[in-house]
This record gives C-alpha cells, sequence and structure tokens, in this order.
C-alpha cells in the first residue's frame, strides 16, 4: 500500500510549529513538535541530519527552506522518495503564492495556508500541486475576489496544467536553453568527473490552447528523418519532460509536441556524460615564506572559443581560517578576502575566452598556533560563471513551432547560456 | 439564510472563557450573526481571522462554537472555509458542539455552488465523531453521484473518512461498490485515483474478515482493471500515476509477452520530470522481470541513466532517497555500476547525509577494475575536515579491502593512514588493520612493523585500543615491545574504564604469556588479580576461568587461548537475505531508506482500526506489514528455537522439567576455535560443570555462586496447558472473538521438511492439528501459500485461543499470530500449538 500521511506539518527555524495540518488524526502535534525541537537542537548542524527519521512508530520527513521546515509525520510505510518530491512542491505552491517562503509570509496568509494545504492532500494522500490551477480556485487577496469561484475545471480538462480562455495581447515564448557543467579535478589535476545537466526552460505568453513543435539537432531524430547531418547533431542522454510533452509522439518519431502550461517551466531536462575540457582551469600555488606569511598565487585560463566571453566570474579560494591582513592585486577583476567563508573570492565580471589572468595574496598569520589546532580544511577551489551564447554539448533549436485556432502568429525568443554548476577543483 | 432563534443560542454550552479576547470576540459574532448590512462578510472575515489566528496559535476558542455556526449562514466561500476548518478543529472535542454544526452543513451540501457543496462535504467527513454517521451516508452517497467531479473526488475520499470512523456504516451502505463502479467508469481521474485509494485501504482491511472482500481485492489486480488504468495513465497526476504504478507492481502478467507489453507502454513513464514517477516505473519493471534473469538484467541497464540523473540533480533530499534504493539495487546487482562509480563522489558542499550514502555505493560498487580509483578518492576524505565523513571514508577503505582479494595497494594506504597522526584516522585505522589480519594474516608482517610504532598512549577510543591490545596479543612473538607495552597497560587498570578493553587485555596477557613467558609472568600475575577484582561481571568471569585454566592444565589452557587460527574467509553479514528480499519487495517505501522491512517500524498499537490489515495484494507481503515484532523480538524468537529444539519433548510431556529446558551445551572445549571477542562465553558456561573444576586458593565458593546468574536463566515453567479435545467454537464468535482480542503473541517458526512435503492440501494440517486438540475453523490458500485459522480451548475451563497461521511451504515457514482470552496462557499455548506443528509430517 503507498501509505498515507498522517499530518503535514510547517515549522519554525527552532522547530516551533506555525500551521500543521491533521490528516488523519493518528499523530499529536504536541509529540511531533518536541520530538523535532530536540532532533534540531541536538544536531550542531540541523542540515546534516537525515531527512527521514523515524521515532516512536512514527515516521517524519523533512526539508528546510529559508527558515521553515515542511515536515509530514506518517504511521505508515508510505513512500518516502515520492513524499519528498511532495514536499518540495508544495514549496513551490507557497513560493508562487506568495513570492517567498519563509516564516513571515506563512503567519500573514494562514488562512490562505489552510486552504492550500486541504487541496493539496486529502486525508493523507496527494490531490493538486499545479499552482497554477490551484490559484484558479484558491484566491490570495481574499477581500477583492470578486469574481464567482469556479471548481477547478482543468479537472475535468484533457489538458490539466492549462486551463482554458487565457489571452494575451502580445503572444510571445521564450525558451532559455540552460547548460550546467558539473566538474571535479583531484589534486593532481586530473579531471575525475564530469558532466554536463541541461533544461530547456520557457516561459509561454499565449492565448488560447496553443499546440507547440519544438525540433532540436538530434542526432537520433536527424537520421531518422534520413537527412545527412548538417552540421553538429548531439547525442542526448536520459532525457526527461515536463508533463505536458507527449511522450508516446516522442517514443515513436522523436518530435517534442505540447500544449504547454501558462507562465514559467522546465520544458525538457537532460544530461550528457560525455567529458568536457574544464572551461575555466584554476591553478593554485601556496607559498609559505616564514611561520607567519603565506603567499598564494593564482592563475585563472579561459579554455573556450575567443568568440565567447564569460561573465560574472567568481572563483572562491579557500585561505587557512587564521589568515589576517590581506594583501592582494589581480590582473584583472577584484578580489576580497571573505572571512565568513575562509576563501578569497575573486570576481571578473567579463572574462574573454583563450585568456589568463592572475592573481597575487599574501596573508598574514599569527605566529603561535594551538597545540589542539583543528584539522587543516582541505576545501576545492569553486568556480561560477556564465556563458552567453553557447552550450557545450552543441544542442541547437531548429525551430519552435506556435499553431493555435485562432490562428495567431507568435514570437518565440530564444537564448542560450552554460553555467558552472559543481565546479570543483580540489587543487590545493 | 436566517439564523436560529437568538434564544436557543444564548443556552449554548460556551464557558466564559478567561481570555478577554476571546470574549470580546464572541460578543462581536454574536452581534454580526443576524446582521444583513452591506459590508457585513467584510467584518466577519476579519473576526473569523482572528478566530482562526488564535486557533492555530494554540487558544482554546472553543467557546466562541455557536457563534461561529451562526455567522455561517453566508454565501462567502472564503467565510465557508474558515468556519469550516474552525469546526473541523473543534467538533472532536466537543461533540455536542459537532452536532449543531450537521445541520448547515449538510445543508451546504445541497448548495448550488459545486465548490461549496465539496467543501461542505469535507469538512462533515472531517468531524471524526463516531455518533454523527448516520447523517454522513445520505451526503456521501449523493456527492459520489454529483454531476461536478470536485465534489466526486471529495466524496470519495469521504467514503474512505467514513469507513475509518465506522467500518460497518460504510460497508453497509454499499459504499465499497460504488467506488468500484467510479474507479471503472469516471471521466475525471483524480476521482478514479481517490477510488484507488479508498478501495486498496478499504479492501485491505476488511480483507482478512471476509472471503468475498478478499475475492474483491482480487480484481483490483486483475487484467481488465490494470489494463484499464494503463491505459488512462498519461491523463493522471504526477501522483495519481505513482498510486497506479503501486498497483501494477503487484500484478502477475500471464506470459512474457504481456509483460513486455506493461513494459513498452510505461517506457516513457521513465523520462517523466518527478522522480517520483520514475521510481515507481523502476519497481514495476523490476517487479515484472524477477523470474526473467536475462531481461530483468538489461532491466537495470534501463533504469541506470534516469536514477543516477536524479541523484546528480535536484535538491539533496531527492538525493538521499534515491541514492538509498540504489544502494538496494546495488547489493542485489553490485556490476550494474561499477563503471558508473564517478557519480558517487562525493561534493564538497552536499549534506553529510548524503555523502555517507554515496560512501556506501562505492563501498558497493568496487571490483578490481575500480578499486584503485575508489580507493584514491576515498582517502582524499580521510583528509577532510568533516570528522564523520573521514571516519566514514577509512571504514569505507577497510570494508573494499575486505571484499577484495588483491589488497595490496589498498593495505598501503591503510598504514599510510596510521602515519597521518590523527586521532581519529588512527583509532579507525587500527581496527581495520586489525580485521584485515585476520582476514589476511600474511600481511602481518608489513602492518605489524607500522603497528609497532604507535604508542598506546595516544589511542583513546575503546575500540580502538582493544584491536591494538589484540593485536599485541596474537603477535608478541613479532613485535618486541609487546609485553612491555602490555605491562604498562595493566599498570594502568584502575584507570581503563571501557570493560571491552580490559577484557582484550586479559587475552591478549594470556597469548603473550604463552608465547613469551618469562617476560609476561608478572605482568600475568598483576593482570589476574586486577581481572579477579574487577566489578564487571564478563571481565571478572573472564579472569577466573583463566585462573582455574591455567591452574587445570597448562598444556590445556594454551590450547584455548592460542589455538592454530583460520583465516576469516568471509565476515558474516549482518542481514538475512531474506530480510534483503522483504525490503526489495516494498521498493519505493520508507523500508528501503531505514533498510528494515515494515513490520519492524510500524506497530500495531497505534493503528486502531488497521489491526486487520494483515494483508495487501498478497499474503507475503501482507502479512509482514501487519507484523508487530519488533527486531529484538525476532531474535528472541530465533534463540527460542533453538533452545526448544533440544527440550521440546519434555516441554510437551508436561512442562515441568526444569533444567531440561537449558542444557548447557557441553562442547569441547579445546578443540573449538573460539574467536576472542566470544571467549566471555565460554566463560560462562564453565561453571556449570563445577566437578571438572579444580578448587583454587581463593575463597571461590561465592563466586562459583555468583557465576550462575550469569547463565541466561530458563523462564521458570508454567504449568501444564491441557486442551479440551473437544473444544466448539462457531464462526460468528471466532470472528467476534478475532476483532476484540489484541494479539498477543505473533511469531515465525520453521517447519521440517517432512512437513512441508505433507502439506500439499491444507486438509492434511487440518486433520493433524486435530489430532492436538487444536481445532480449525476457517482455512485456505495453494501451493505455497497456505492460511488457516485456528483455535482451542483449555481443558477444564472455557478460555479460548485463536490463532492465524500462515504458511508459507516455499520458504518452510510459518507466521503465527495468537489471541487469546487468558493472556498469561499465551506462552504455554505457543508451545504447544508450536511441537503440535513440528510433529506435522513426522510418521
Amino acid at each position: 500500500m503507498a501509505g498515507a500521511v498522517s499530518a503535514l506539518f510547517l515549522l519554525d527555524i527552532k522547530g516551533r510549529v506555525l500551521i500543521w495540518r491533521d490528516y488523519r488524526g493518528d499523530v499529536s502535534a504536541v509529540q511531533a513538535e518536541r520530538f523535532f525541537t530536540k532532533l534540531i537542537e541536538k544536531e550542531v548542524d540541523p542540515e546534516s541530519h537525515d531527512p527521514v527519521v523515524h521515532d516512536n512508530g512514527v515516521s517524519y520527513l523533512f526539508i528546510q527552506h529559508n527558515n521553515v521546515y515542511l515536515m509530514t509525520a506518517s504511521r505508515q510505510n508510505c513512500n518516502a522518495a515520492s513524499l519528498l518530491f511532495f514536499l518540495h512542491r508544495i514549496v513551490d505552491v507557497f513560493k508562487h503564492y506568495f513570492e517567498e517562503l519563509e516564516e513571515e509570509s506563512l503567519r500573514d496568509n494562514f488562512v490562505v495556508v489552510y486552504e492550500l494545504l486541504d487541496e493539496m492532500m486529502d486525508f493523507g494522500y496527494p490531490q493538486y500541486t499545479e499552482a497554477k490551477i490551484l490559484s484558479e480556485f484558491i484566491k490570495t487577496d481574499a477581500y477583492r475576489m470578486e469574481v464567482t469561484q469556479r471548481p477547478p475545471m482543468a479537472v475535468t480538462n484533457a489538458v490539466s496544467w492549462r486551463s482554458e480562455g487565457i489571452r494575451y495581447k502580445k503572444n510571445e515564448v521564450f525558451l532559455d536553453v540552460v547548460e550546467s557543467v558539473n566538474i571535479l579535478v583531484n589534486s593532481n589535476g586530473q579531471i575525475i568527473r564530469s558532466d554536463v545537466v541541461g533544461a530547456l526552460k520557457m516561459r509561454t505568453y499565449l492565448s488560447g490552447m496553443p499546440e507547440c513543435k519544438l525540433g532540436l539537432n538530434d542526432r537520433v531524430l536527424l537520421e531518422a528523418q534520413g537527412r545527412a547531418t548538417k552540421g553538429k547533431a548531439i547525442d542526448l542522454e536520459d532525457i526527461k519532460f515536463h508533463q505536458c510533452v507527449r511522450l508516446a509522439r516522442f517514443e515513436n518519431d522523436r518530435t517534442i509536441s505540447f500544449v504547454p502550461p501558462d507562465g514559467a517551466f522546465d520544458l525538457m531536462t537532460y544530461r550528457l556524460s560525455t567529458q568536457v575540457k574544464p572551461l575555466i582551469w584554476v591553478e593554485a600555488q601556496i607559498e609559505r615564506h616564514s611561520k607567519s606569511r603565506i603567499e598564494i598565487l593564482v592563475k585563472a585560463r579561459s579554455q573556450f572559443k575567443e568568440r565567447s566571453t564569460a561573465t560574472n566570474v567568481e572563483i572562491e579560494v579557500p585561505v587557512l581560517s587564521d589568515a589576517t591582513n590581506p594583501e592582494v592585486r589581480t590582473s584583472l577583476g577584484s578580489a576580497a578576502y571573505a572571512p565568513e567563508s575562509d576563501a578569497l573570492i575573486w570576481k571578473i565580471r567579463s572574462f574573454p575566452g583563450g585568456k589568463e589572468y592572475m592573481l597575487r595574496a599574501e596573508f598574514r598569520l599569527p605566529s603561535i598556533t594551538a597545540e589542539e589546532a583543528t584539522p587543516e580544511r582541505k576545501a576545492p577551489i569553486r568556480v561560477k560563471f556564465e556563458i552567453p551564447y553557447f552550450t557545450v554539448s552543441g544542442i541547437q533549436v531548429r525551430y519552435l513551432k506556435i499553431i493555435e485556432k485562432s490562428g495567431y502568429q507568435a514570437l518565440p525568443w530564444v537564448r542560450y547560456i552554460t553555467m558552472a554548476g559543481e565546479y570543483e577543483l580540489r587543487l590545493i | 439564510m436566517a439564523p436560529p432563534p437568538q434564544s436557543q443560542r444564548s443556552s449554548s454550552p460556551s464557558q466564559p472563557s478567561g481570555k478577554g479576547e476571546v470574549a470580546d470576540v464572541k460578543s462581536q459574532l454574536r452581534n454580526l450573526a443576524g446582521s444583513r448590512a452591506p459590508g457585513v462578510d467584510d467584518s466577519k472575515r476579519e473576526l473569523f481571522k482572528k478566530v482562526i489566528s488564535y486557533m492555530t496559535i494554540g487558544i482554546d476558542v472553543s467557546s466562541v462554537f455557536g457563534e461561529m455556526v451562526m455567522c455561517s449562514a453566508t454565501s462567502d466561500i472564503v467565510l465557508k472555509k474558515m468556519c469550516y476548518l474552525y469546526v473541523g478543529n473543534y467538533a472532536k472535542v466537543n461533540p455536542d458542539l459537532a452536532l449543531l454544526t450537521i445541520n448547515f452543513l449538510q445543508r451546504d451540501c445541497k448548495d448550488a455552488d459545486p465548490m461549496i457543496r465539496g467543501l461542505a462535504l469535507r469538512s462533515l467527513c472531517s468531524l471524526r465523531v463516531a455518533n454523527l454517521v448516520e447523517y454522513l451516508v445520505g451526503p456521501l452517497g449523493a456527492g459520489l453521484k454529483d454531476n461536478n467531479s470536485y465534489v466526486r473526488m471529495i466524496a470519495v475520499m469521504g467514503v474512505l473518512k467514513l469507513y475509518h470512523i465506522s467500518a460497518s456504516t460504510c460497508v453497509d451502505a454499499d459504499f465499497p461498490a460504488m467506488l468500484k463502479h467510479l474507479l471503472l467508469n469516471d471521466r475525471d481521474t483524480q476521482v478514479v485515483a481517490n477510488c484507488l485509494s479508498a478501495l486498496q485501504e478499504i479492501w485491505s482491511l476488511e480483507g482478512s474478515t471476509s472471503e468475498e472482500v478478499s475475492r474483491e481485492r482480487e480484481i483490483l489486480l486483475s487484467k481488465p482493471v490494470i489494463y484499464y488504468l494503463l491505459n488512462r495513465i498519461r491523463e493522471f497526476s504526477e501522483w495519481a500515476q505513482c498510486l497506479v504504478l503501486e498497483l501494477v507492481g503487484k500484478y502477475v502478467p500471464a506470459d512474457s509477452s504481456e509483460i513486455f507489453d506493461v513494459m513498452n507502454l510505461l517506457e516513457d513513464r521513465l523520462q517523466h520530470a518527478n522522480g517520483a514517477v520514475v521510481l515507481a516505473t523502476t519497481k514495476v519493471f523490476l517487479q515484472l522481470t524477477l523470474s526473467m534473469t536475462d531481461v530483468h538484467q538489461q532491466v537495470y541497464e534501463r533504469i541506470k541513466a534516469p536514477l543516477l540523473t536524479l541523484v546528480s540533480s535536484g535538491s539533496p533530499e531527492q538525493s538521499y532517497a534515491v541514492l538509498s534504493h540504489l544502494h538496494l539495487l546495488v547489493t542485489r546487482a553490485p556490476f550494474i555500476f561499477s563503471s558508473d562509480y564517478k557519480h558517487f563522489y562525493c561534493q564538497y558542499n552536499e549534506p553529510s547525509y548524503v555523502k555517507k550514502l554515496k560512501l556506501e555505493m562505492l563501498t558497493a560498487v568496487a571490483n578490481e577494475s575500480n578499486t584503485y580509483e575508489i580507493v584514491t578518492e576515498l582517502c582524499e576524505y580521510a583528509a577532510n575536515v568533516d570528522i564523520p565523513i573521514a571516519r566514514e571514508s577509512i571504514r569505507a577503505v577497510g570494508k573494499i579491502a575486505l571484499q577484495q582479494y588483491d589488497v595490496n595497494a589498498i593495505v598501503d594506504r591503510l598504514l599510510q593512514f596510521l602515519e597521518m597522526e590523527k586521532d581519529y584516522v588512527t583509532a579507525e585505522a587500527l581496527v581495520l588493520v586489525k580485521d584485515l589480519l585476520r582476514k589476511y594474516p600474511q600481511w602481518s608482517h608489513d602492518c605489524i612493523a607500522v603497528v609497532g610504532n604507535i604508542s598506546s598512549k595516544n589511542v583513546q577510543e575503546p575500540k580502538a585500543k582493544a584491536a591494538l591490545i589484540w593485536m599485541l596479543g596474537e603477535y608478541s612473538q613479532e613485535m618486541q615491545d609487546a609485553p612491555y607495552i602490555l605491562e604498562s597497560l595493566i599498570e594502568n587498570w584502575e584507570d581503563e574504564h571501557s570493560a571491552e578493553v580490559r577484557l582484550h587485555l586479559l587475552t591478549a596477557v594470556m597469548k603473550c604469556f604463552f608465547k613469551r613467558p618469562p617476560e609476561t609472568q608478572k605482568s600475568l600475575g598483576a593482570a589476574l588479580a586486577a581481572g579477579l577484582a574487577d566489578f564487571h561481571q564478563d571481565v571478572h568471569d573472564r579472569a577466573l576461568f583463566y585462573y582455574r585454566l591455567l591452574q587445570y592444565d597448562m598444556s590445556t589452557a594454551e590450547q584455548v587461548v592460542n589455538p592454530p587460527k583460520q583465516a576469516v574467509s568471509v565476515f558474516a553479514d549482518t542481514q538475512s537475505s531474506e530480510i534483503k528480499d522483504r525490503i526489495f519487495d516494498e521498493f519505493n517505501s520508507l523500508s528501503v531508506v531505514y533498510q528494515q522491512p515494515s513490520y519492524m517500524f510500524t506497530y500495531k498499537e497505534h493503528r486502531g482500526p488497521f489491526e486487520f490489515s494483515d494483508e495487501i495484494g498478497n499474503l507475503s507481503i501482507g502479512t509482514e506489514s501487519a507484523d508487530t515484532v519488533a527486531q529484538a523480538h525476532r531474535v528472541e524468537a530465533n534463540d527460542k528455537d533453538l533452545l526448544l529444539s533440544t527440550s521440546e519433548k519434555e516441554e510437551t510431556r508436561g512442562l515441568n522439567n526444569n533444567s531440561s529446558a537449558y542444557s548447557a551445551p557441553s562442547y569441547d572445549v579445546s578443540s573449538v576455535p573460539v574467536p576472542t571477542s566470544q571467549m566471555s562465553e565460554l566463560a560462562i558456561s564453565n561453571p556449570s560443570v563445577p566437578g571438572n573444576a579444580p578448587q583454587s586458593g581463593f575463597a571461590i565458593d561465592d563466586l562459583l555462586g555468583l557465576g550462575l546468574p550469569a547463565a541466561p536463566a530458563p523462564a521458570p515453567s508454567p504449568p501444564p496447558l491441557k486442551l479440551n479435545p473437544k473444544a466448539v467454537l462457531d464462526p460468528t464468535t471466532f470472528q467476534q472473538k478475532w476483532r476484540q482480542l489484541p494479539i498477543s503473541l505473533s511469531q515465525e517458526y520453521s517447519i521440517t521438511p517432512e512437513g512441508v512435503a505433507a502439506l500439499t492440501t491444507p486438509q492434511a494440517l487440518l486433520r493433524h492439528m486435530q489430532g492436538q486438540a487444536i481445532h480449525c475453523i476457517a482455512s485456505g490458500g495453494q501451493s505455497p501459500n497456505f492460511k488457516f485459522f485456528f483455535f482451542a480451548q483449555k481443558a477444564e475451563e472455557s478460555s479460548t485461543f485463536l490463532v492465524e497461521c500462515i504458511v508459507n511451504t516455499s520458504s518452510a515457514k510459518a507466521q503465527i499470530k495468537i489471541k487469546a482470552d487468558d493472556q498469561s496462557a499465551t506462552q504455554p499455548f505457543s508451545s504447544v500449538f508450536q511441537s503440535a506443528l513440528s510433529k506435522f509430517g513426522m510418521p
């Protein structure tokens, strides 16, 4: 049996119940609160605790968002993974309603929160969790709600993620192809892991029930069509689509066709595990001149084509926690010591391809060190960047067709961007 | 819209509230109740909001119940919602007040607005007041037939709520049948999904009591229903898809082509954006192909990529949940991820619960081809600032070393750890080196050289210290300083707080004594004296045992302490494969996260109406889920099995013989190579043969007396239990009793092979048990699963025992649940029952 949830709690950062919804009447709020408070008290760092805990016959699953914990309690052997996904979905819904989910926004809107909790789950089973659909019959501003309430029409629709009767003056679609590069380099400078996670993020402002068709330079599709692969075709691994995409159609002829939801959503995600060359390579040398003086030399090199430019580059170099009096010089950008994260952060607004820049920093160290010194930090160098108009995988949108029965012309806007994901070089 | 007359209201049972605010709100509400002035709804909203906010922060506002109900006569939906919320919160504690609300809720259930109909129905069913159920039946019946799907969807859940308040009312109104109709015919998928949740719950709770219901339940798993749901699966919401997939996982297709059809149909679900759907699909694939080895392997290949993506994208909680499942999969098929090990490398800022699981994955996927890379990576973590993770990493290296045949490189690494001179690293590494030496004695030379350099003063953790001492004893020949290090440790005996360390110290000094007598003699004497004076029972006993052993015969003592040792080839797995299989059956649930089958963490006493939820879908899973016994009980049961097997006959004869219930195992002490850690058991069993123990110079007579209670004392034997061979019980009484009585014992027994062979039909066992004065009232099932309900009565009084017995002939196990009028007699009855069962099939 896919077990049902007994109750759902929204707790503050100290584990006190802000709002809770009792679905099945077999757990007590007092007990849950006491348990959870104890749990987060004893942990030095509450984030390091497993998100699933068992206490006295009750399983608690929780996630944290800003200064709020969301937690389910259940006495049955419920589907753990699905509930954790569900909790994240609740966060999305609250964010849709209140802009940001935090203690304040919950306190200000508790009536709506109760309403939402009632509609998202009934007797412990998940129901509607689409923010768009929910917002049709639960309005945030209760006072200005003059329009008569409708029950969720989408229920009777074949298309549960889009309601009928949407109107825009200007019909537009924005499609962002975002790829994030995950890379892990070990202390010998070898790449031990690299992959690319891509997402096609869409924002649609379209009237009516538009039918969309997306063409990519997908090798399988191009070959199936017998087209000589002009230019580059790519192999995508493990593609996942938003529920609006007709998966059967994609399985048959690799066409991506869909009726989009209104507003922002992730149309598709994919992963590539081909080895990629690190787009920005960072090397660091540490010289200890004396017991109390240390010098760090950092070299950053961009390893992509000259016509591209990386923006908002941020290189985080770990330094000893007791370092003081930094003196930093850079050949480009600015660098600052961030003692709160024991790191030197080097920011470069614009980093052209095929270039190398340097940073030199000098720190003072206390000349006396404790006997029982804490073990040395071994944090990696971390890099953040964005490269617009460029994708690592070479994915390209060949076309995006929008057909609606009223026959309007819609404008598709496509953008490409590559970003650093988990980009770690363990070079120090 | 007309509010009820004011006079009646004023006598409402509202107590004067101590809080001024509440009283204030109360009077304001009362003023508004009858008013129809414009803008009155706005003021009501303000007040309602205030009430709800008091309620939320825990102020008791039940005193305004009457006023809230009065004000609920409105067409404003937000007001209604707040009112419903309020009523739902206080109805349970004030059933009298709840009656007040029935009227307006029933009226709202007939409102023209489907929103209001739905919300009212939901609130009505959520009151949870048992004596109001009669008012639910009408609105629920209408709700199920409502032309708006929102209302139907709520009504379906309402049926389930009603069932939990009063099962009989729900069944009598024939609601399950109506749900079944909706399940197969409703246009709206959320209605269908809710029907599915509700029916599964109702039927599984109802199932054990009625044959008819269990047939109904099988219909859920029949081909037409499954296909109907599968064909519509794309229309379902993502959560409902999970529900359907969970059901499909239990479906048993007729042949392999059907299996492929289902998998082809569901293939695209692996591309769903919601990870829950992907995991649910994974489960279907794995379950369907269990019997097809080749395809099962291909399934692993197919699900790999989607699952790995889920791990590396999304929230850490998501990674955690998916990694738990991957870990289960990898223990079943280690090769599948052996080339993807890099996915399990830790990122610097991942939370440690994810890192821990990743380390487990790395340990599990390590094989000849990737060990080097994995161990290199783990060594990087060992130097990590995060100490718990560093420790885990070192342990992981050790585990890999114990799995592998080529440990050359790993041993070097471990030895490097010892030289890192960080206390926690040294501690962990010492424990590992000890285990490693037990498996690969050939490495002793290299290891001992390094271990010898470690100062025992730098090792404080008991486990590490014990490991070091073990090595000192075991390799005292090779380690120059061994006797002297031991000597200094013994000198500080008083400061050693851990009994484990002191036990090891005793053993080590004994070993050392036989290898280097002249250097150790003095320390041995000191250690034995200190041990005998020790307040810890085990330490004391072990010292005494060694002392007598030495007095008895030196060469025998040497054989006991320093027998030729065999290298340990495989360290025992902590979990039986049966438990692992059960966890696998419960894939995609908490069981996987806890690494325990569900019966170990769901307790029955809280279940209330779930008490009879024995089966879900099929016998083997269902019975477990209702099992109350926690792991400890289970072990206890096994122990009992061992004990009983020797004394069974006496027990059935009359259960009188006290001493025979536990006869000390009489093994030959000198010939058994016992690992040191089990020495304490030997020490205990020794005093039970006092004739052999030579008298020592000490005043040990009282010590002997003390030694005995340490042995597991046999339970005082219960009075003999005689059963009435001509007991009678009619089925209705049985059912009634079964419902009323709590389970007093729940156990699993093994069945003899002869018994399994004889159990071709249920009747065979029935006749046999009848011969033992245990009667059957109902039975059923087909090989390999049989289910029986037995009863028995005491000979002299009319105290009855009820038994549910589920036999699985393929695993040769019987699961027994006993309920008894006289709880205290359960234990003897259980023994009688078990012995009767064990004789089944014997000529």
